[in-house]
């Protein structure tokens, strides 16, 4: 049996997202958990992980976060499929190799057919992580997104999320690089899902580095490929430096993005300001009332 | 005498650019010290400072890079207002306090006067944010400063022929703000003026980053404590390494942000047109916009 889980901290968002999705991609006699949150990400994720390693008959456990929608009836197959090589103890919708750090999306992503579903600028659709290249999955890699990742019995039963990442940043990545010492693989599937996201990728700023720090402290030397840092002064030059470098790329990005933008502004501007725009303005009103009846 | 300076390596940008500039700035008399680039920054500027300190009559020399495009006719009369204080070694147009890096701009900036003109995606102006100083932020303010932007920098007949730009350094980057630290270190001021310029630049600040990041630590560790403020740091080593890799990925994140969101909003953009073009009335009012338009 395929189980399902998700912790819930904002019950509309799980009703009208998560819900929907999990139901169409259950199989009958699926379980599905719905437990409210209880303290952090890690600790909410460890509740559902208790009550499904009680289940005799678990195949997978799907964890769902509330703001993900499944768009995929195929999901299960897909998943025995990848949890078919006995190796496979994490699969994911997104992942990426190469990574350094909590921001897994600087390596080489892996993602099947996922979008992201935005309320900002008016409200749309983007391809997720639409900045870098991707690599369609199947494929090995270092870590999967949390926000929808399938656990075998295996990871289930042996490992639990890290609750002294108290911040909760990271714990995906924390709990594949455990899933990984134990000399088990994390994989991605092509696993169709929308994501409804606000289109920032960190909005909590200030915590996310205090997370990414913690994270840091706690695996520091200890990532596969990582040498132990001999050179702490060298390693802070540069990365003042890179972090320098980064912030003002993202000046030149705000710029950019302003002059990209600025004719087609123009064009609207002087389609709507227009003489004929402006005489059809009653018309265009009295449409609007008649829609409204 | 007041002299202008400029290292070539685009002639048709300077041309466009420097040149006008420096007509509509220069006083009959006036020595125009341009030629092309003699290998980095800092060693073409050199040669022209060689070249300036010669100048017998010298009382300013004003280097300006080959896109940058001086706005004030009477720039000369400004200059010699900003050097009438013998301890002036320097003067600019953007300048800033607090500075820890080449990144000053992650500083305290005092002035900024200056337009970003940029030609991409159609063209377009950035307003810095003193170029009409009625517009301008209660920060805004001329004086002493830490550091200056090179594209336009002044400098004063001591700073000529006592201060070399350090060659050693790298071939662009920093070296502004080194010669900026060096002229304090020697005891004289770096000061901003009410003097205007149009940068004729890309909207990219920072086209080679690993250049860059060179640079950048290169000047940190020539300056670190021998200049207060520069290359320092609140924390241990590791702590500094640790927080300041958690904020470029925080920084990468952002970029990677503004790429969705230029998204969302062209997409957002286009539909607004296509929905008004599509519209009722606007089909309903082509005769009239034909009528317009022969008319005109």
């Amino acid at each position: 049996m395929i189980a399902f889980g998700s912790c819930i901290v904002d019950p509309a968002a799980y009703i009208r997202y998560a819900r929907p999705g999990i139901q169409a991609a259950a199989e009958p006699g699926a379980t599905v958990f719905a437990f409210e949150a209880v303290g952090t990400i890690c600790r909410s994720n460890n509740l559902l992980l208790d009550a499904a390693a009680a289940r005799d008959d678990l195949e997978a456990l799907v964890l769902v976060d509330e703001h993900v929608e499944l768009a995929d009836p195929g999901l299960c197959a897909a998943l025995r499929e990848a949890f078919a090589d006995p190796e496979v103890a994490v699969v994911g919708a997104m992942g990426a190799s190469g990574v350094r750090s909590i921001a897994w999306w600087e390596g080489r992503i892996s993602r099947g057919p996922v979008r992201q579903r935005h309320h900002d600028h008016g409200g749309g659709e983007v391809t997720a992580h639409g900045w870098a290249p991707i690599e369609a999955p199947p494929a090995t890699v270092d870590t999967v997104d949390g926000r929808l990742m399938a656990l075998s019995p295996w990871a289930v039963r042996t490992l639990r999320f890290d609750e002294e990442l108290s911040l909760g940043f990271g714990h995906d990545l924390d709990f594949c690089l455990r899933v990984r010492e134990a000399g088990r693989r994390v994989v991605t599937a092509p696993i169709a899902a929308v994501l409804h996201h606000t289109l920032e990728l960190v909005p909590d700023r200030d915590l996310w580095v205090e997370g990414h720090i913690r994270f840091a402290e706690k695996w520091d030397g200890r990532m596969p490929g990582d040498a132990p840092t001999e050179d702490w002064k060298a390693r802070a030059r540069r990365a003042e430096a890179e972090r320098d470098a980064a912030r003002t790329l993202g000046y030149s990005s705000t710029s950019t993005v302003d002059a990209r933008l600025a004719p087609l502004e123009r064009e609207l501007d002087a389609l709507t300001t227009s003489p004929s725009w402006r005489i059809t303005r009653p018309l265009r009103a009295l449409n609007r009332r008649l829609k409204q009846r | 005498m007041i002299a202008f300076g400029t290292s070539i390596t685009k002639p048709e940008v300077f041309r466009r650019s420097a040149e006008p500039g420096i007509r509509r700035a220069a006083e009959p008399g006036s020595q125009v010290l341009a030629g092309p680039a003699t290998g980095s920054i800092f060693h073409s500027y050199n040669a022209i400072l060689d070249r300036a300190a010669q100048l017998e009559d010298l009382e300013a020399l004003v280097l300006v890079h080959q896109d940058t495009e001086l706005v004030d006719a009477d720039l000369c009369a400004k200059v010699r207002d900003a050097l009438a204080d013998p301890q002036v070694g320097i003067v600019g147009c953007v300048g800033a306090i607090g500075v820890r890096s080449i990144a000053w701009w992650e500083a305290s900036v005092t002035l900024a006067s200056f337009i970003n003109r940029y030609e991409e995606h159609g063209g377009g102006d950035l307003h810095s944010f003193s170029w009409a100083w009625d517009d301008a932020p209660p920060y805004a303010h001329t004086g002493e400063v830490e550091t200056l932007d090179g594209f336009l920098l002044v400098l004063s007949p001591w700073a000529v022929r006592e201060i070399r730009f350090d060659e050693g350094l790298g071939d662009f980057h920093g070296y502004d703000l080194d010669f900026c630290l060096q002229v304090r270190e020697a005891g004289r001021k770096v000061v901003t003026a009410d003097l205007r310029a149009i940068h004729h630049r890309p909207l990219q600040m920072v086209p080679d980053p690993e250049r860059w990041v060179t640079a950048h630590v290169a000047v940190a560790e020539k300056w670190d404590g021998r200049m207060p403020g520069i290359g320092t740091g609140p924390g241990s080593w590791r702590e500094r390494a640790l927080r300041a890799e958690a904020e470029r990925d925080l920084a990468l994140a952002i970029v990677h942000w503004k790429a969705l969101e230029e998204t969302a909003r062209t997409a957002a953009a286009q539909h607004a047109i296509a929905e008004t073009r599509g519209s009722l009335s606007w089909r309903l009012t082509a005769p009239l916009r034909r009528l317009s338009r022969t008319a005109a």
